[in-house]
């Protein structure tokens, strides 16, 4: 059954055809969701909550623009709102990095190259927690989900310009608050502790 | 060209967005501009990492712990109650409405003789229908004894207050 047909169903209520959507946007929708908290269990939660609202929302749903970009706007919504409720990852600073990223002196070389990479995870993603919801919104969506300027212009409901202008806004804001992390290291650049 | 419109640059050569032109111009700037050279490099470091992401699998049985969920809110979502018992509802409320209505049709009286009746007094009645209102008292005045006339002309003027007629 093509999508549009499954959608038609879920609009009638049938449980099954929802089913199917669910299998193929679950992953999508828990990435995005785990994307933008960091954390599985939340992810996981918000992803489930996310497919109880489309469900609902479903006969207002007038299949005028893809169930994908649809279901992406609602995910983005939600999880924005929960953000918003628990302020949580806003509270924490890149400080809390820095504490905890000094590596041991007795480590292998190997080892202590996968703590960098995985140091250097947290850190920039860390400071995309502490920028405004936009640009948090926007540099999840085009670096870490790698959807194309037309994708996310229909799903954020702004223009080609306007996604543009607020993606480079976001990576050149990305980049100030990473400055002290940024240091040049034997002409590679790394993202080291403070 | 400026250091701030080759970062802008820069960040577009990321997303695959720049001209021919423009990537020619951004090169030449670079091979001279140690500072923007930093910069293309720090923002590569920041959007690799970006790019890498590795994300976790969701919990498993998804689907399975999301059906009771959706069960559960069906019950109490208004639009799901609406469409459950309100759908079924309009055809029989119209069906009522429909048989309600031609019954009033077919089994009341004709407008205009209700009007008639309620217009005009049975004196009016007789005028319009070309008779004379006095016709019955006449009669009586020409038949019978005085105390009959008197007692039938109680009983007429009696039952004309009550708005009916009796026949002698």
């Amino acid at each position: 059954m093509e999508e549009k047909d499954l959608v038609r169903s879920s609009k009638e209520g049938d449980e099954e055809a929802f089913a199917s959507l669910v299998k193929k946007y679950r992953v999508k929708v828990f990435n995005l969701a785990f994307s933008l908290t960091r954390d599985r269990d939340t992810a996981d939660d918000l992803a489930q909550e996310v497919f109880i609202k489309a469900y609902f929302a479903l006969p207002r749903f007038e299949l005028r623009s893809e169930f994908g970009t649809w279901l992406y706007r609602i995910t983005i919504n939600h999880v924005r709102d929960f953000l918003r409720k628990t302020s949580r990852m806003k509270r924490l600073s890149l400080d809390e990095i820095k504490e905890s990223s000094i590596p041991q002196e007795d480590e292998t070389m190997k080892r202590e190259k996968e703590k960098t990479e995985e140091q250097r995870k947290k850190i920039v993603h860390r400071a995309i927690q502490i920028l405004p919801d936009k640009h948090q919104v926007i540099l999840t969506l085009r670096d870490i989900q790698g959807l194309s300027y037309e994708e996310i212009t229909k799903i954020l409901r702004i223009s080609p310009g306007t996604v543009d202008s607020r993606l480079h806004r976001a990576r050149k804001l990305l980049r100030k608050k990473l400055a002290p992390f940024l240091s040049q290291k034997g002409g590679n650049h790394e993202l080291q502790e403070g | 060209m400026n250091c701030k419109k080759v970062e802008k640059l820069i960040l577009r050569a990321f997303d695959g967005r720049l001209h021919e032109d423009e990537k020619r111009e951004q090169e030449q700037h670079l091979k001279q501009c140690p500072q923007c050279r930093t910069t293309q490099e720090e923002y590569k470091l920041i959007l690799d990492t970006l790019r890498k992401e590795d994300f976790p699998e969701p919990k498993p049985y998804f689907w399975e712990r999301l059906q009771p969920k959706l069960t559960e809110r069906k019950k109490y979502e208004p639009w799901m109650v609406w469409k459950q018992w309100g759908m079924r509802a309009i055809p029989v409320s119209l069906l009522i409405i429909i048989f309600l209505s031609a019954t009033l049709l077919l089994f009341s009286p004709p407008r205009e003789e209700v009007e008639l009746s309620q217009a005009f007094s049975q004196s009016g009645l007789l005028l319009l229908q070309n008779q004379s209102p006095l016709q019955e008292t006449t009669a009586l005045f020409e038949t019978g004894g005085t105390e009959d006339k008197n007692m039938m002309l109680i009983f007429t003027s009696l039952e004309d207050k009550n708005g009916t007629r009796r026949d002698f």
